[in-house]
């Protein structure tokens, strides 16, 4: 490598850099996380190994045998050799000697009979509750509600137990308690009513605010293109307020808007109309205000855009179409929207790639509310991983969503790509002469 | 059809461009516009065609007052500087323009634009883009369509400027053809006054946004009505020489030349003589001395600069083959006919 590449790689480095951490790293940890079943429960580590009586119960009939089942819940408590030198090293081994001459070799079903056994104890009185508690659990035998940390410890303690061997990687499986790598996110989410319910929101989120954005912000160039240049600089910045102001603020201003006794409750209130939340009235007001807070700021970047598009047409050739006799209509019908066909599909698919992914205004005005008619594929994909109101988290699941958009995203990026000639795009002006 | 412009007065802001300007341009004839830089020029054909309004004065189309009319009302064809093809649509859109915005039926326009085609010879180029054309096309193009809808009058903004030498001479002559073919009034405006005098029946030469003369091209060229036009028509340009009055001689820096007949007794004492470089040289005998300062070789003839002992420069243009040298000598006489003479501040006598 000389210098002059170094050099390069060098300038390079800082977006390279950003490039591979806020690009490249969460693309990748998407796909990591989508095939697992990370959640809150199981934590984004490894996991513990433990059988208690609801897991055991939640192994289907088939997967271990009646035996092993009985063997695990019946095990209890056994006055044995094992248990007794423990004893004799924790209490004293007088008190072990009592217990061996008085129910050596005794079973007891539960705890509360192991307990019973050693309040038999006339010599060597164990006499708190909690030592005879924890002198009862010396000789349980059961493996049920303990936690091991890792599989071999689990193994062995299998091992030391009846249960069939022939059972023991099925109970290891089921005794995991932290994430797996799995395929059923993705059989989940194409299972789901709600999933095709996103994507129909989606579909109508992006189509209705695009059309809005396009529209609009053509609206906007073309209509302050004729205006005198101040009053048209003038309402070019007003209409690029939404844009520039945080989008926290932007979205108040809405709700204190809309809420209902805010300014639009409170004018049609004098028309008689009961006050109300305008916003998350009905699904339908919601989807307005939906189009209308994103497409204002999308219709402005339109509008700066076609601006400058229409200002590089040559003012000659609207002279020219004024003097070969078109009216206005026609000017904008037949010289400069044709003109404008770079700059309108450039727009579209730009914004058609960004509103697929964002949720940040809806999340703030919104929330994908009412119930959930306004929750879009992103939302809900930020709403399972991130900010579920049950409380666990399924970081698995969100990310199989937001891999779905990842790969929307990436196939209409190449699409465009392809569609636009890249190349040519970059290489040549499109406005003519 | 005549066109009238009567008084007419352009200000943008405080700033007057033009006061009080008339021009009459009779039907059928085509007219320069010539002028420097900045002289209005422009101003005057674009308000012509409506895209700049009068802010005083009038314009009649023939009998009809278009003064208030926007540009979509006149019925003018202009062909712009850089001939302004939209360039989306092919060659035959482009020319069917004027008759799409007007609605006209599909085959009214196909057959128009046919003959016009066949008019400015390009009827081969229709299905092309003003891209894949050459300028000298794409301009032929620019004639079409301004040209399509039989607008009353063809104003022509510097539409040979944009075009190499070679096409310019081609197109000179082209643009004049259909003029005279299709009969049509015409207002060129240019700042080249070769491209003025020959195609232009007459000339409107204008300073500071006023007309100075508007007169044939061979009578401004030989009768001037200043010093302005006099140094603004002909090339190479005429020289202009101080002079004192003697008796009936006209005294230069470095000899002396009779007063012809038709200024003797009309000039004041002191002067201004406007020798063009065809009125000087060996063939009107000698008198006037100095060195050749400068030969410029043009083929057909060569073009000297006589600089007199006052440091005042002649031109002379004479026939090639002749044996003068730079740094030569010379003693040659000037054409005392055809001597223009200026008073001091400019004004022809």
């Amino acid at each position: 490598m000389n210098r002059r590449t170094a050099l390069g790689f060098g300038f390079l480095a800082p977006a390279l850099l950003v490039v591979i951490l806020f690009f490249l790293a969460p693309v990748v940890l998407t796909v990591f996380f989508a095939f697992t079943n990370m959640s809150t429960s199981t934590g984004i580590r490894g996991g513990e190994y433990l059988l208690n009586q609801s897991i055991l119960r939640s192994i289907p009939e088939d997967a271990i045998s009646t035996e092993t089942r009985n063997t695990l819940e019946n095990a209890g408590y056994q006055v044995n050799d094992q248990g007794l030198a423990k004893l004799a090293e924790t209490v004293s081994p007088a008190t072990a000697d009592e217990l061996r001459s008085l129910h050596g070799g005794a079973r007891f079903d539960s705890r509360r009979d192991m307990e019973r056994a050693l309040k038999d104890l006339r010599e060597n009185r164990i006499r708190s509750t909690r030592d005879r508690k924890a002198a009862a659990d010396l000789f349980n035998t059961s493996i049920l509600n303990t936690r091991y940390n890792t599989e071999d410890a689990f193994r062995a303690a299998l091992a030391g137990t009846n249960v069939p061997v022939g059972d023991h990687d099925a109970l290891t499986s089921f005794a995991y308690t932290g994430w797996s790598w799995t395929t059923e996110n993705m059989k989940l989410l194409f299972s789901l009513d709600s999933s095709y319910r996103y994507a129909a929101n989606t579909a109508l989120y992006v189509a209705l605010t695009l059309a809005f954005n396009v529209g609009f912000g053509l609206f906007l160039a073309i209509s302050t293109f004729y205006l005198p240049p101040v009053l048209a600089s003038t309402f070019r910045t007003i209409w690029f307020l939404p844009r520039i102001l945080p989008p926290v603020l932007y979205v108040l201003m809405w709700k204190w808007f809309t809420w209902d006794t805010g300014f639009l409750a409170t004018m049609t209130g004098y028309l008689g109309i009961a006050p109300r939340n305008w916003m998350l009235d009905t699904a339908t007001n919601a989807w307005v205000f939906v189009v209308l807070i994103n497409g204002c700021v999308g219709a402005s970047l339109g509008m700066i855009l076609f601006s400058s598009a229409i200002k590089a047409i040559p003012t000659s050739m609207l002279y020219a179409s004024e003097v070969d006799g078109a009216s206005r209509w026609q000017q904008v019908r037949y010289i400069i929207l044709p003109q404008l066909r770079w700059p309108i599909l450039f727009t579209t698919s730009y914004q058609t790639l960004s509103l697929l992914t964002s949720f940040e205004y809806i999340l703030l005005s919104t929330e994908g509310g009412p119930g959930r008619a306004t929750e879009v594929w992103a939302l809900a994909a930020y709403h399972t991983a991130l900010s579920n109101y049950g409380g666990n988290l399924q970081y698995g699941l969100g990310a199989a969503y937001a891999l779905i958009l990842v790969v929307i995203g990436i196939i209409a990026s190449l699409l465009y790509l392809r569609f636009f000639n890249f190349k040519e795009l970059v290489s040549k002006p499109r406005i003519e002469q | 059809m005549r066109i009238e412009l009567k008084n007419f007065t352009k200000t943008f802001g405080e700033l007057t461009v033009i006061d009080r300007l008339n021009l009459t341009v009779e039907s059928g004839e085509m007219i320069a516009l010539l002028g420097p830089s900045g002289c209005g020029k422009s101003t005057t054909l674009f308000t012509i065609c409506g895209i700049h309004r009068m802010n005083g004065g009038s314009l009649h189309f023939g009998d009809r007052d278009v003064s208030d009319l926007p540009s979509q009302k006149r019925n003018v064809g202009v062909v712009f500087q850089n001939y302004a093809l939209y360039p989306h649509m092919s060659i035959r859109d482009n020319i069917a323009f004027p008759l799409k915005v007007q609605k006209e039926d599909a085959a009214t326009i196909a057959r128009k634009v046919d003959e016009i085609a066949e008019l400015v010879h390009i009827p081969e180029l229709l299905e092309r883009k003003p891209a894949q054309l050459s300028g000298g096309q794409q301009q032929r193009v620019a004639l079409a369509r301004a040209l399509v809808r039989k607008p009353d009058v063809l104003l022509l903004d510097e539409p040979l400027a944009n075009l190499d030498a070679k096409l310019r001479l081609e197109m000179r002559s082209e643009i004049r053809r259909i003029q005279l073919e299709t009969g049509i009034t015409a207002i060129l405006v240019t700042h080249d006054q070769i491209e003025a005098m020959s195609m232009c029946d007459r000339i409107a030469l204008m300073k500071g946004g006023k007309i100075v003369q508007l007169d044939k091209p061979d009578e401004m060229y030989a009768n001037p009505a200043d010093q302005f036009v006099a140094g603004f028509l002909g090339n190479p340009p005429i020289s202009f020489v101080d002079a004192s009055v003697v008796g009936d001689t006209f005294v230069l820096g470095a000899g002396e030349i009779a007063v012809s007949a038709n200024l003797m007794g009309r000039v004041p004492s002191q002067l201004q003589l406007g020798v063009r470089p065809e009125y000087f040289g060996p063939q009107f005998g000698s008198g006037v001395a100095g060195k050749i300062t400068f030969v410029e070789t043009q083929g057909r003839e060569n073009l000297y600069d006589v600089t007199l002992q006052n440091g005042t420069v002649i031109r002379s243009i004479q026939p090639s083959g002749q044996s003068f040298a730079l740094g030569d000598q010379v003693s040659w006489g000037i054409d005392t006919d055809n001597v223009l003479a200026f008073s001091a501040n400019g004004d022809r006598i």
